[in-house]
């Protein structure tokens, strides 16, 4: 009999065994062949934690609904990134086409990692593994921009995961003894209950700022804008969702744990002023973005404050957060692919530089139109709706202040996106652009409507088990 | 004898934060690492060749050998001896790493801890503020280096101050940490040039 423990090892030591194959032997086809291989064992693993959800494995994974969903979400931008990163490195030589994929294989396993830990200290080993795997694929292009990148990367991911680690450190001193540091997220729950508020006030502030460098959340968003900004498309694509999903997770985790003790107020405070000053800073900087994958970045940190007030928010702003992060990821995904075809075909990443891309490729300007539609919360974006609850929350709450300053930052943001989209869709190029464009097949572009099409699917209609997971996730936090 | 190491520690932490040269920042970083490897020792319960080998490994090997060595490669391949003429006066660095070892002792304070970990929270909350100070107040690339292993030895202190039964996912997590500071230091050494002192290609136009 096969057990998921042992399902669960098998996946690992193949994520492991693949990777080196790939980074050893330096074959282009051989890379395709093993990476494509890779995402359908991902997808097939997934598969297989939704048949035993719930379940345990080796003491330190749980098959749980919220890491389920985000791991489905990974397997499906897996797809698309392993497909879009083909093209991109294509010309490379075989060495840094190996590292590339080999990195990529490291860095899907970690977050895997990551998704199903289910104690702080082991979430805390896969976030850090993430940063390395990370830091090779930013430092793909090898450029100096790409090594200041990398650097700063590392850098701070390690500054923001030692604080991190601080907090769960505190974590040990409020169970008293931190050998339960290891045990599931639920048995720690009751022990926070009893234990002095002070400590785990310092605890969650900790944790908030060390993975806020993942979540891409004020105070430490810097990195990731710099990180997504730099790396190549389907890179950024990829660290701007579902890397920025496992940051989420691991804050959304340490809540969930405190939610039932006298801190909660004090934690909605805190993510609500991380949230607002990250729209904030988002729409300051989208205002004077002359980068188009900067903007992007910038976006990024729109929506991950939006996710934070929502949870901050409580009642029916958890069900938002959650759907908003899911959208986020599908919406932020195919505008960042979209962005890497828009490269290949202006030849540039300058908003100066950019435009008449309509006239230049019709399908992709559609795309990133559509794309923009999506991720400014635009109907028919189901954004729209994870954004609605989010106001409905405040209502509710009977916070109109709150709901005043985000409507007015929200709206400088959406003016940002609109009037950079639009200048690329549809205006002539400022000036010209040094590098010449290229053709890019529209095939191509058809993960991105597919993408696209399920934000906007998720306006009109949120099928029953979709609804069902995330209540499912969000039961035990306060009404 | 763990409190006379945790005042010393304390001790490099101040001068750290005033002194100018790269080569004192290395030789201190080393003496933090010797001071851990002290504490490290006399918080085993049992003293078995896996446990003493671990700690000399985590402590020793690395922070006492590795990294002051990775660091004063860096000087000598730099040629850069000294802070930034820009970074903050040392009087004023004095100033304000004072008020935060006032800020450390008010919060541990406020903790209603044991004696024993009370000086364990300080230093540790001391060396993180340190750590930031050096970060955020120096110019230079190295002293962030150097900011940010004493952040890593303020966390390694704060474990020591959790027991002696520390289980292996918090050492396997330390590990991790000292590998990724290490790494860190690689790709200062290997890759980032002498004229890079300040890295500001990426910023918003």
């Amino acid at each position: 009999m096969i057990e998921p423990a042992h399902i669960f090892i098998l996946f690992f030591a193949l994520s492991l065994l693949l990777g080196l194959l790939v980074a050893l032997i330096h074959s282009k086809p051989l890379a395709r062949l093993l990476t494509s291989s890779y995402v359908v064992i991902h997808v097939a693993f997934t598969a297989y934690c939704w048949m035993h959800r719930g379940e345990t494995v080796l003491d330190y994974f749980t098959f749980d609904t919220l890491g389920l969903m985000l791991q489905s979400v990974l397997s499906i931008l897996s797809i698309t990134t392993v497909y879009h990163g083909f093209i991109y490195v294509r010309n490379d030589p075989p060495r840094i086409y190996a590292i590339y994929h080999s990195a990529l294989i490291a860095l899907i396993a970690a977050m895997t990692g990551a998704y199903l830990a289910n104690g702080m200290t082991t979430v805390w080993i896969f976030v850090e593994a993430t940063t390395l795997a990370v830091a090779a694929l930013i430092y793909h292009d090898r450029t100096a921009i790409a090594l200041e990148a990398t650097w700063k990367y590392v850098f701070v991911c390690s500054i923001g995961i030692a604080l991190a680690y601080i907090g769960i450190l505190f974590l040990g001193f409020t169970v008293r003894d931190v050998r339960l540091l290891h045990l599931s997220f639920s048995s720690i729950t009751e022990i926070a209950r009893l234990a002095n508020p002070l400590y785990l006030k310092i605890a969650f502030v900790f944790v908030l700022v060390g993975y806020s460098t993942k979540m891409g959340l004020f105070p430490m968003h810097t990195v990731t804008v710099d990180a997504h900004t730099v790396a190549p498309p389907p890179i950024s694509a990829f660290i701007s969702t579902t890397l920025m999903n496992v940051g989420f997770l691991a804050i959304f985790r340490i809540y969930a744990l405190f939610s039932a003790t006298p801190i909660l107020p004090f934690m909605n405070h805190v993510l609500l002023l991380s949230g607002f000053l990250s729209i904030l800073i988002s729409a300051g900087y989208m205002l004077k973005a002359k980068h188009n994958k900067r903007m992007l970045a910038y976006s990024s940190l729109e929506n991950m404050g939006i996710v934070a007030i929502a949870l901050g928010m409580g009642g029916i702003g958890y069900y938002a957060a959650i759907l908003h992060v899911i959208l986020h990821s599908f919406a932020k995904a195919g505008l960042f692919y979209q962005m890497g075809q828009s490269y290949k075909v202006m030849g540039t990443y300058n908003l100066d530089e950019s435009g008449n891309y309509m006239n230049l490729y019709p399908a992709g300007a559609t795309a990133l139109l559509l794309g923009l539609l999506c991720i400014t919360a635009i109907p028919p974006s189901g954004m729209f709706i994870s954004e609605l609850l989010m106001f409905k929350a405040m209502v509710a709450n009977g916070n109109y202040l709150y709901m005043t300053v985000a409507a007015i930052l929200l709206c400088f943001v959406l003016y940002a996106m609109l009037t950079r989209v639009l200048h690329i869709v549809f205006s002539q190029p400022r000036t010209a652009s040094v590098r010449p464009g290229e053709k890019v097949n529209p095939w191509q572009t058809v993960s991105q409507y597919i993408l696209f099409g399920l934000v906007i699917v998720i306006c009109f209609t949120q099928p029953g088990f979709l609804r069902d997971m995330i209540m499912d996730i969000i039961q035990n936090l306060p009404k | 004898m763990t409190s006379m190491l945790i005042i010393v520690f304390a001790i490099t932490l101040i001068y750290l934060s005033v002194t100018e040269r790269f080569s004192i920042y290395a030789g201190l970083v080393g003496l933090q690492g010797l001071l851990l490897f002290g504490l490290s020792f006399l918080q085993l319960d049992r003293i078995t060749l896996a446990t003493v080998l671990f700690v000399a490994i985590e402590t020793l090997l690395f922070k006492v050998i590795v990294v002051p060595y990775l660091l004063f490669t860096v000087i000598r391949r730099t040629g850069v001896a000294r802070v930034h003429d820009k970074a903050l006066p040392s009087f004023y660095s004095l100033l304000f790493v004072s008020l935060g070892f006032l800020l450390s002792i008010v919060v541990s304070f406020s903790m209603n801890t044991t004696p024993y970990n009370l000086l364990f929270f300080i230093v540790s909350f001391f060396a993180v503020y340190t750590g930031l100070f050096m970060i955020i107040s120096h110019r230079k690339i190295f002293s962030h280096l150097v900011g940010f292993l004493v952040i890593e030895n303020a966390v390694l202190l704060l474990s020591l101050a959790i027991g002696s039964e520390i289980p292996m996912l918090i050492n396997i997590g330390i590990l991790l940490d000292i590998f990724v500071s290490v790494l860190i230091l690689g790709i200062f050494v290997m890759r980032l040039r002498q004229q890079t002192d300040d890295l500001t290609i990426l910023k918003d136009d």
